[in-house]
């Protein structure tokens, strides 16, 4: 079974950068209108997205991650007693 | 109804112990209960099967009924960090589901589940963008599912959830939540909803003073492509009005508040690295006694730093006292400042009252444990501790008292 992937935060920060680029549009004409207010909620949206992916992302060890999936191997075998 | 059916079983099997003659079946169950089940239920002919919904109605009492808790606050506010460290207090790390959607919002652990309530989203991205409406809009949230679902998991029943992608903005295909211990609802709206409102044994309201909102999105965005000072600030204000309207006005039917201001120890601060971070607790909640610091009811302001502890600068104050927040009698704790070690927060905590700690230090080692998390140096992380403390013991007083009085329990 292939598990599905989260997506990359490289992907989302292109579609942050657009989504800005969108907001500072649709505000141009009218900076108090619904429309101004929920293009820039999208951009909040995203911008917390991208800095959850890179959260989740950071906190990985190299080694702990390798661990993961060889658990047998020197590096990695831990015994409770 | 995954306790449920864990519970059918064992009555099951009670019933089977009786019943069944043979020594070596009854040495089998008292070795291994979970085995026994296995081998009888095998057994079981299908007369006997047709007992199991009644018996099922019986073990299905309201002792094990869900406990639900709301947390409210802005997006990029930290709600993850103080779900972690609620979570951490009960022990066990929260995961998302296993093997299902990767973009899913919920986290669960052995005794807590958390779901999110944008999964409560009726239109999705393009959906708000076509009616001009944010997230923050009620209108943009379908209140009667939220009401539904959290209502039948509070009554022990699974349900379909949707999912709100933040990756796509879309709507995926529904997961299913099963009814846990203590379920957390956090989210923009957990107290907006009347019906909502009165489901929540607990309420929580994270609030996060704009200039410190501000300092915190320019460090979670500024290193961002196409972000700049003037995107960030365009995005606060954009959203305001409806952050006003439909979000913030909920702080007051929380039973905690943690606000989170700039510090007043340096003048013109706006860094948001030194926070001056308050506890507001309403006093009269059955199961929580709100916390103190050396005399209840007094007002106090404590500077720990002198002789017993040096504190580097800007150093630490503390300050404890009765007040009133929207009509309600609270307890305020209020920290100002931060710590740079260790034994500053022992013996901070050695003279703070009523904080549920099941040993001494307890609140020290959680800290230490989550040493990594944002806030651990100062009162955001000291507060949200207290809280998940808090909430142990609510729990804990509530399945007492379900205990010892499960007839009134059966009616409620």
């Amino acid at each position: 079974v292939v598990r599905p992937v989260a997506a990359a935060p490289d992907q989302l920060s292109q579609k942050v950068e657009q989504s800005i680029k969108d907001a500072q549009e649709a505000c141009s004409g009218d900076p108090v209108s619904g429309e101004c207010a929920a293009a820039w909620d999208e951009v909040e949206e995203l911008s917390a997205a991208v800095s959850h992916a890179k959260d989740k992302s950071k906190d990985t060890d190299p080694l702990e991650t390798y661990c993961k999936d060889n658990p047998e191997t020197d590096e990695c075998r831990t015994y409770d007693n | 109804m995954a306790v449920c059916t864990v519970y059918t079983v064992q009555s099951l099997n009670s019933t089977y112990s009786i019943s069944t003659t043979p020594a070596k079946k009854n040495n089998l169950l008292g070795f291994n209960q979970k085995q026994a089940v296995v081998f009888y239920s095998r057994k079981t002919t299908t007369a006997t099967r047709s007992g199991r919904p009644g018996a099922a109605v019986i073990s299905c009492s309201a002792a094990d009924k869900t406990i639900v808790i709301g947390l409210a606050a802005d997006s990029g506010c930290g709600k993850s960090t103080f779900m972690r460290r609620l979570t951490s207090v009960f022990g066990g790390a929260a995961e998302p589901p296993k093997g299902g959607n990767p973009d899913s919002n919920t986290l669960i652990s052995d005794t807590t589940t958390v779901i999110c309530l944008d999964d409560y989203h009726s239109l999705d991205r393009t959906g708000r963008k076509e009616k001009g409406v944010t997230a923050l809009d009620p209108r943009a949230n379908d209140f009667d599912l939220m009401y539904e679902q959290v209502k039948a998991i509070k009554d022990g029943v699974a349900v379909d959830k949707p999912i709100y992608n933040h990756v796509s903005g879309l709507l995926d295909p529904p997961e299913l939540i099963k009814p846990p211990k203590i379920l957390v609802i956090e989210g923009l709206h957990p107290m907006y909803d009347s019906r909502v409102r009165d489901l929540l044994d607990f309420s929580i309201y994270l609030d996060i003073s704009n200039e410190v909102k501000f300092a915190w999105k320019i460090q979670r965005d500024m290193a961002e492509r196409g972000h700049s000072l003037e995107s960030i600030k365009a995005s606060i204000e954009a959203r305001k009005p409806d952050f006003d309207a439909y979000i913030d006005p909920q702080k007051q039917y929380a039973d905690a508040v943690i606000e989170v201001l700039p510090t007043q120890l340096i003048p013109d601060d706006n860094e948001g690295k030194v926070l001056r971070v308050r506890l507001i607790m309403k006093e009269g909640i059955k199961f929580f006694n709100p916390v103190y610091l050396f005399d209840e009811g007094s007002t106090i302001s404590w500077v720990p730093c002198g002789r017993k502890l040096t504190c580097s600068y800007p150093g630490i104050k503390f300050t404890y006292g009765p007040d009133t927040y929207y009509g309600n009698e609270v307890s305020v704790l209020e920290m100002d400042g931060q710590f740079d070690r260790l034994d500053e927060l022992i013996y901070v905590e050695s003279h703070l009252s009523n904080i549920s700690t099941k040993f001494y230090g307890e609140i020290t080692q959680q800290m230490l444990k989550l040493s990594d998390f944002p806030g651990s140096n100062n009162g955001t992380g000291l507060f949200q501790t207290i809280v998940g403390l808090k909430i142990r013991d609510l729990y804990e007083q509530i399945i007492a008292t379900r205990a010892a009085a499960p007839l009134e329990a059966t009616k409620a």
